[in-house]
């Protein structure tokens, strides 16, 4: 980077701009494993200076790369062509929770648990969850419009986001949205910047929808012989009109990468389960479950396990908490991709799931938010054998095929980032990437903004 | 840099960045160097030849509490608190041990002898140069706040350990051996005398343990080994020589070191390894002992009803976070004072001690500190007790800053004050 950059960077930041190789190592990775270089971390407090700091890139033509907490795992806050990370970890004020109107303010380096912690404490409810949500900042799940348990019912992030503050690639401070229910006033920016990963717009402030906490919940465990019967059972569920607010699906890869790490008794035959939730007001929340062990019964579960108080239920979560741990043990190099179909099709593609495992030689771990189709396909590998990593890769990319094919989507709340750029195109074809494109021009002419993400293609800066 | 046992350790990590949800100190810097991903990703990079500045990744490594919260959140089990005393050592072999630690590790606090002579030089100084804070845990000094020592309050020191002050009559091996540690034998030896008369309690032999060296947890963590082991070989070879059937540690951070880390200071292969395993095997914390041995169960019943909820229980992060005895102290606690103990808030919130953290970076120290002590008294707690002797010292400091009426008492005062209720006598203060 040019040095005149860093010098009226380090003028406007103080010691809040950090180039020691130290620093740079330590905002070199995220979740992905992956690792490139900054030139430099700067640790801005309030948009003014994020504004600066694009200002500043459009003059020198270095690249600034928003970076949450680096939990992502599709490569969004890597600097793959270095530049500046421009962490938001000192913009971490919860502005205002308005609980007339339902609605939280906050900067974007909120960490998630701390907003939904927040609400809570007032009787509110900000739902999305994504398995990090305890170190994920509310800036990155927008970024990358994380999902979660609770999406079959509540939806994902993109639904609770109302507006925002962003500063666009050209330096412009832009306000979106509306701090109301409704509103439709002109194209939806907000959408536009939600999942948009860092390229359009650096976020520096979101309204969020929140709504009333539900009074308790009830979770179940269902034990199946197969997927086919466990698919059947999400079917039903989803026909005896009872909305879940989770309905996990763990398959025999699964289920044997949980029992590596903790023993939780199972009867014989287990080749499937089913984690549902239901929450509401207490009469509905007993009813609602009373149903739905009922429909999983009816499907051929092998055994119902129900759990209405805090420490039971923690026991039945516990099985799902068990599978991340689990697969670290089986191999060290995992793929994780997060394809969705629609929820007709999760027998089929759990077939083909074991097919492709056989046929390539590799182990594939599978469970996930089976409620809205979305399935963690963890492809393992011991990352030292070049051929099984090559057949993982094939592997991957039948996955994505076939997801296409059946009418999904290769990422239901990862993203793109550089993990899935090659195959953007195979789902929303030349125009629909011909399309973003152009809007990437309208938003960041100068390719300032997080270069490198989303296409392939894309190069570094403009000079 | 290399080292395949610290490579293997470190390249578990998948950078998931669930560390940075439990780090003490993550909160004071919010920058990922604080946290177990930054530094783990420091050494790798230091070991594949990135060339990072070595002394900068030192002091990354030292801004540590090793408080080992981030290595019980870890999903995949990374040893953190053990990368952490390796890097840090491996570290030190290039770019040095700073001479005031391996003179205070490796020559003073390594000998019986030249501790106790350390002892009264600083007792007079402090007597001479300070001013005096009245706290309710006793005199404390304070060091002005211009000169180096930040505002920091120390405790009057005594003019005779607990050791010198046990006679020479008492019994120099027994059943059971009691290792009071380097603070409550020279700072606190109130406590040290407190956790003797309690063990002895038992009915079984007891001696205290007479030549001990430190336990070498500083230096360990210090990454000064050859200090560590300068203390060790002593105390393994004395321990095993003296055969007791059980150790008793007052200290949270000593009994770590025996338990844990001195196994890893003396690996599979060295020949002291056998008598570190020896010594870990049988030895064990202050509260499990009393309850083990039934002294806890004698104690006369606690008055019923008087200054209900006063007392609450600090966790240290060695004992009931890395040894996982939390629960015992609670049922000493129970039994020993009655409905006067009640769960403090944040009772598991680290002290922010970290011990040669407290001297490098007081400031920081003092600010979780304040906060945890804080939080503590107004949740309406009188009295903090606790199992360790960094953190007795740490909030005794920080309820001198906060709040001088606390007090900050060991666990065992508390069980000698029930003793004595038990013989008829007046309580101890």
């Amino acid at each position: 980077m040019d040095p005149k950059a860093l010098a009226a960077l380090g003028e406007l930041l103080g010691d809040r701009l950090r180039t020691s190789l130290e620093t740079r190592i330590c905002y070199s990775y995220d979740a992905t494993g992956k690792r490139f270089l900054p030139d430099a971390v700067a640790h801005p407090v309030d948009a003014e200076e994020v504004r600066r700091i694009v200002l500043l890139a459009n003059q020198h033509r270095f690249p600034v790369v928003p970076r949450g907490a680096g939990s992502g795992f599709s490569g969004g806050s890597l600097p793959v062509h270095g530049g500046v990370v421009l962490s938001t970890e000192r913009m971490d004020r919860i502005v205002a929770i308005d609980t007339e109107n339902l609605y939280a303010v906050v900067e974007p380096g909120v960490v998630t648990e701390t907003l939904k912690e927040e609400a809570r404490r007032r009787g509110l409810f900000y739902p999305p969850d994504p398995a990090s949500l305890k170190f994920s900042t509310i800036g990155g799940n927008i970024a990358e419009c994380s999902g979660g348990m609770c999406a079959v019912k509540y939806g994902v992030t993109r639904d609770y986001v109302l507006g925002l503050e962003a500063v666009l690639g050209t330096g412009e401070l832009v306000r979106t949205g509306v701090a109301t229910v409704k509103g439709v006033v002109g194209y939806d920016l907000t959408r536009m910047l939600v999942g948009s990963e860092g390229t359009l717009g650096i976020v520096t402030r979101a309204t969020l929808r929140l709504v009333p906490l539900p009074e308790t919940a009830a979770t179940m465990l269902a034990l199946f012989s197969g997927n086919r019967e466990a698919a059947r059972a999400v079917n039903a569920v989803v026909a005896a009109r009872v909305t879940p607010s989770a309905m996990e699906l763990m398959d025999r890869t699964a289920i044997d990468c949980v029992l590596a790490v903790v023993p939780i008794p199972l009867p014989e035959g287990t080749g499937s389960a089913l984690l549902l939730e239901v929450d509401g007001p207490a009469p509905s929340v007993a009813r609602d479950a009373e149903r739905l062990a009922e429909v999983c019964r009816s499907c051929g579960a092998i055994e119902v396990r129900v759990a209405s108080d805090a420490r039971g239920r923690e026991e039945l979560w516990k099985m799902r908490r068990s599978i991340s741990p689990g697969l670290r043990r089986l191999a060290p190099v995992k793929m994780n991709e997060d394809i969705v179909v629609p929820r007709s099709r999760l027998a089929d593609m759990f077939d083909f799931l074991a097919g492709l495992s056989a046929r390539k030689r590799v182990r594939i771990v599978n469970f996930g938010h089976a409620g809205d189709g979305n399935i963690h396909v963890n492809v393992m590998t011991s990352g030292t054998d070049a051929d099984e990593t090559r057949r993982a890769e094939e592997a991957v990319e039948e996955v994505f095929r076939k997801t296409v094919e059946v009418g999904g989507t290769i990422s239901g709340e990862h993203g793109i980032g550089i993990a899935k750029a090659p195959f953007l195109e195979m789902e929303v074809g030349p125009l629909g990437v011909s399309v973003m494109k152009r809007l990437k021009e309208c938003f960041d002419p100068n390719g300032i903004l997080n270069p490198g993400k989303i296409f392939l293609s894309e190069a570094a800066v403009r000079p | 840099m290399k080292d395949e046992t610290l490579a293997a350790l470190t390249g578990l990590c998948a950078k998931c960045g669930t560390c940075r949800t439990v780090c003490t100190l993550y909160p004071e810097r919010k920058a990922e160097i604080a946290v177990a991903r930054g530094k783990v990703a420091l050494l790798e990079a230091a070991m594949n030849g990135e060339d990072p500045d070595a002394d900068s990744v030192q002091e990354a490594l030292t801004d540590c509490l090793l408080c080992g919260r981030c290595e019980r959140a870890c999903p995949n089990q990374v040893l953190v608190e053990e990368i952490v005393m390796k890097g840090r050592a491996d570290l030190a072999e290039e770019v040095g041990i700073p001479a005031w630690k391996s003179i205070l590790f490796g020559k003073v606090m390594a000998s019986p002898g030249a501790t106790a002579a350390a002892r009264k030089a600083a007792a007079a100084g402090e007597r001479l140069l300070l001013p005096k804070v009245p706290t309710g845990s006793g005199l404390h000094y304070r060091f002005p706040e211009g000169l180096g020592g930040k505002g920091r309050t120390v405790p009057e020191l005594p003019a005779r350990g607990f050791l010198e002050s046990l006679g020479r009559k008492e019994a120099a091996s027994g059943e059971v051996m009691l290792f009071v540690g380097c603070v409550f034998d020279h700072v606190f030896p109130q406590v040290g005398r407190a956790a003797y008369e309690t063990v002895k309690a038992s009915g079984k032999s007891v001696a205290v343990f007479r030549d001990a060296a430190c336990c070498g947890l500083p230096a360990m963590v210090s990454g000064d080994r050859r200090s560590a082991m300068a203390c060790a070989e002593g105390n393994l070879r004395r321990l095993r020589s003296a055969e007791p059937a059980t150790i008793v540690f007052p200290c949270g951070s000593c009994l770590l070191m025996f338990r844990r880390n001195l196994l890893s200071l003396v690996p599979q292969g060295v020949p002291l390894h056998e008598d570190a395993l020896w010594v870990a095997d049988r030895s064990t914390d202050y509260a499990s002992f009393l309850l083990a041995s039934g002294v806890v169960g004698r104690l006369p019943d606690p008055p019923a009803g008087e200054k209900a909820g006063e007392i609450g229980y600090h966790d240290p992060c060695h004992l009931s976070g890395t040894l996982g005895k939390g629960p015992e102290a609670r049922e000493v606690l129970r039994r020993a004072a009655g409905d006067a103990f009640a769960e403090m808030e944040g009772a598991d919130r680290c002290c922010g001690y970290g011990g040669t953290f407290n001297v490098r970076d007081y400031r920081t120290s003092a600010r979780i500190g304040e906060g945890k002590v804080s939080l503590a008294a107004r949740g309406g707690t009188k009295v903090i007790s606790t199992a360790c002797s960094g953190c007795v010292l740490q909030m005794r400091d920080m309820a001198a800053r906060v709040d001088p009426s606390l007090r900050v008492v060991h666990i065992a005062e508390l069980v000698a004050q029930a003793l004595a209720r038990g013989e008829g006598t007046a309580p101890r203060r």
